[in-house]
């Protein structure tokens, strides 16, 4: 026992310095997986520091604002900027390369008012073009006030009390912390932490089962004396390792990411400093666990690394799918979403970004269901080990 | 000293669909069934899944004592390498018994690979490593301190004319320079028992002598009186090296001894004749004696005269 789980660390040891060598790979991981997160949230941030941009410049484009007056002192009076839209306006919204939503306002506006026939006004957005779609409401918010503005000044002249015409009162009362707010933009977060640690597996597990096979090292390596299920142990802790290497990098890749954060109010909002981090990590080293083991899995059965690519996109797209039924809202949270591996640390992380406490329920089944992958994984690879030296 | 006592083995054919599993194959590796003479019909039709089985070793013996060579000759697909992998433990034996230094291959496995270097066919290092760290995770995993595996990385590479190779990475290396760094690796833990699977594949001349050299000391007393199995399909190996021959051909041992008892047993003065007759029967021989003399090519399938 003590021989083998010498022999345990001897393979650990050789296969992580042999991983950590390859430069060109970790490289390519380190950028494409660890430094994807930042990036986007900067990305996110700019977003919406120009949307919040527009809200404060308070200005509406209105095309035609010469045949209605009366608006335009309304307007003017919220201290709106009140600007011409451009002629081809629909056209540039389309190819959204015009960001506000325009008031179209018909010819004979001013005289329809005055006759009671309730014009009709346009607020001409495009849904596709997501950034006009984000101050639609504004907009819409902005003329209602005018419309009430008219009807109590009428019911003002008939002696009409205004509060007949608001029978009830209606008041917003939201139950989302900022915090929980903030996850709908920063939602996506735990997607891109948990994409590193599968491609932080990935590689490292094919090199060491099909790229083992595929070198024709793999039969030498089955004529030592150490026990099949400590070389499989050994190769699969250093995939570990790797893996769990880039898990911890791209969640600490998150900490300097929010100081350059553009909008104050996101980052006001984005709470993620190393009490986050570290929950992160605790809930993403079972998962880098589970995936190196499922990975080598995979992989054991083929005979080339390419083969083993090709393979292991089962994998990749499964890690890559499930968590997106939590970021589309699919039904909402479902006690099934814990026992999917992925799917389950998603919802843990986005728990963790929203301040939410997690129960003991929470941690036991995840890391449950990654442990039994992991020794199932690991007892496939060891099993299958001989027959593929020899195939 | 190892033993072999009619092993046999047989695989399951692969089915006709996958014969495009022929492409997938790198180069150097083989299959299972690489030694397989032919595909049994009477078999097939007696299992119950009616699945066609590959012979890839019928009834192959070997006897190699201590201090001796023994080569294991024998065309391609004799079976050769079934057998040294039955022997290192790799696939088990559908019948016969493997001892090595009188331990059971089947029942004892690790012990016998403790006491045994194995050359197997295909021989990959890891190109991110150095040839000495190649050869010192071997002798790790042979439970070596890392000191005394260095120090007999060393010894290895002055034995093999490679200390120039060491510390450099394996990827850029050559044929010759991989088999030396494979061989130093089979044997960092000085094994009583060595077993060589066509060593010479892919060398140069001067690669096959120095190796013809290493292998004739460590038969010596100061060598350690290894036993050395050494098996080839090259006839001058053999004669050039071995102190007995064992010739296998379509899975079967079908003569053992010196290279000068065999040339006695078929009459032959030429190695190469007596092998061509041992293997593939006397037959063979002659139908290959007639085309070398007569002009027109024989009728009848190659009938004795």
């Amino acid at each position: 026992m003590r021989r083998s789980l010498a022999a345990v660390l001897v393979v650990l040891r050789k296969e992580l310095s042999d991983a950590l060598r390859d430069r060109r790979t970790l490289a390519t991981v380190v950028v494409s997986s660890v430094l994807m997160g930042p990036l986007v949230l900067l990305a996110i941030s700019g977003l919406v520091a120009s949307l919040e941009s527009r809200a404060e410049q308070r200005e509406v484009y209105v095309a035609g604002i010469a045949n209605a007056p009366t608006l335009r002192n309304f307007l003017e009076r919220q201290t709106y900027i009140v600007k011409e839209a451009p002629a081809d306006f629909e056209a540039r919204l389309r190819r959204s390369t015009f960001s506000d939503p325009v008031v179209v306002v018909p010819a004979d506006f001013e005289a329809a008012l005055v006759r009671g026939d309730s014009p009709v006004v346009e607020i001409v957005s495009d849904s596709a073009n997501q950034r006009s779609e984000a101050s639609t409401t504004r907009i819409e918010r902005l003329l209602g006030g005018f419309s009430r503005e008219r009807a109590l000044l009428s019911l003002a002249l008939r002696g009409v009390s205004a509060q007949l015409l608001e029978p009830m009162q209606i008041e917003d009362r939201d139950l989302a912390s900022t915090q929980t707010r903030a996850t709908r933009i920063t939602g996506m977060l735990p997607y891109f932490v948990m994409m590193a640690v599968l491609y932080g597996a990935l590689n490292a597990a094919l090199d060491t089962t099909a790229g083992e096979r595929e070198r024709g090292s793999l039969e030498p390596l089955l004529m030592n004396p150490a026990e099949r299920w400590a070389l499989v142990a050994g190769k699969w802790g250093a995939v570990a390792c790797v893996s769990m290497l880039i898990a911890v990098l791209s969640c600490l890749s998150f900490l300097p990411g929010q100081w350059v954060l553009r909008s104050d109010t996101l980052a006001a909002m984005f709470q993620y400093g190393p009490r986050e981090a570290a929950l992160f990590i605790v809930i993403l080293l079972p998962l880098a666990a589970a995936l190196a083991a499922v990975l080598m899995a995979v992989a054991i059965r083929c005979r080339t690394f390419k083969e083993a690519q090709a393979t292991s996109t089962v994998v990749v797209l499964a890690v890559s799918l499930l968590p997106l039924v939590n970021v589309f809202d699919l039904g909402g949270e479902a006690p099934w979403h814990l026992w999917a591996p992925a799917l389950a640390q998603n919802t843990l992380m986005t728990r963790v970004l929203k301040g939410e406490a997690l129960g003991a329920e929470q941690v036991v089944i995840p890391l449950t269901v990654c442990l039994a992958l992991t020794a199932l994984g690991v007892w496939y690879v060891a099993r299958e080990l001989q027959r593929a030296a020899v195939k | 000293m190892i033993e072999i006592r009619s092993v046999a083995k047989s695989f399951a054919a692969p089915a006709p669909p996958r014969r495009a599993t022929w492409a997938g194959r790198g180069s150097g590796e083989r299959g299972p069934a690489a030694g397989a003479d032919a595909i049994d019909g009477a078999d097939a039709a007696r299992t119950p899944a009616r699945e066609p089985r590959v012979h890839a070793v019928r009834d192959v013996s070997l006897d190699a004592p201590d201090g001796r060579i023994t080569g294991l000759l024998g065309p391609n697909g004799a079976g050769k390498t079934t057998t040294l992998r039955m022997l290192a433990a790799l696939i088990a034996p559908d019948a016969g018994t493997m001892r090595v230094d009188g331990i059971d291959v089947v029942a004892r496995p690790r012990e016998v690979l403790a006491r045994t270097g194995f050359l197997s066919d295909s021989r990959g290092l890891y190109p991110r490593l150095t040839a000495r760290e190649n050869i010192v995770y071997y002798g790790a995993l042979h439970g070596m301190e890392r000191e005394a595996a260095d120090a007999r990385a060393q010894d290895l590479a002055r034995m093999f004319d490679m200390t120039a190779l060491l510390d450099r990475r394996a990827a850029g290396f050559s044929q010759g320079e991989r088999m030396k760094t494979a061989l130093a690796r089979a044997l960092v833990h000085d094994p009583a028992n060595i077993v060589l699977d066509e060593p010479t594949n892919g060398l140069d001349v001067l690669a096959t002598r120095a190796l013809r050299e290493s292998l004739r000391w460590l038969r010596t007393p100061e060598g350690g009186s290894k036993c050395i199995v050494f098996s080839t399909h090259i006839m001058q190996e053999v004669e050039r090296l071995c102190d007995s021959v064992v010739v296998v051909a379509r899975g079967r041992t079908v003569a053992t001894g010196a290279v000068a008892e065999l040339l006695a047993e078929t009459g032959e003065s030429d190695f190469e004749e007596a092998f061509v007759k041992l293997a593939f029967g006397p037959e063979r021989a002659i139908a290959h004696d007639k085309n070398e003399h007569r002009v027109e090519p024989p009728r009848g399938g190659g009938a004795p005269p």
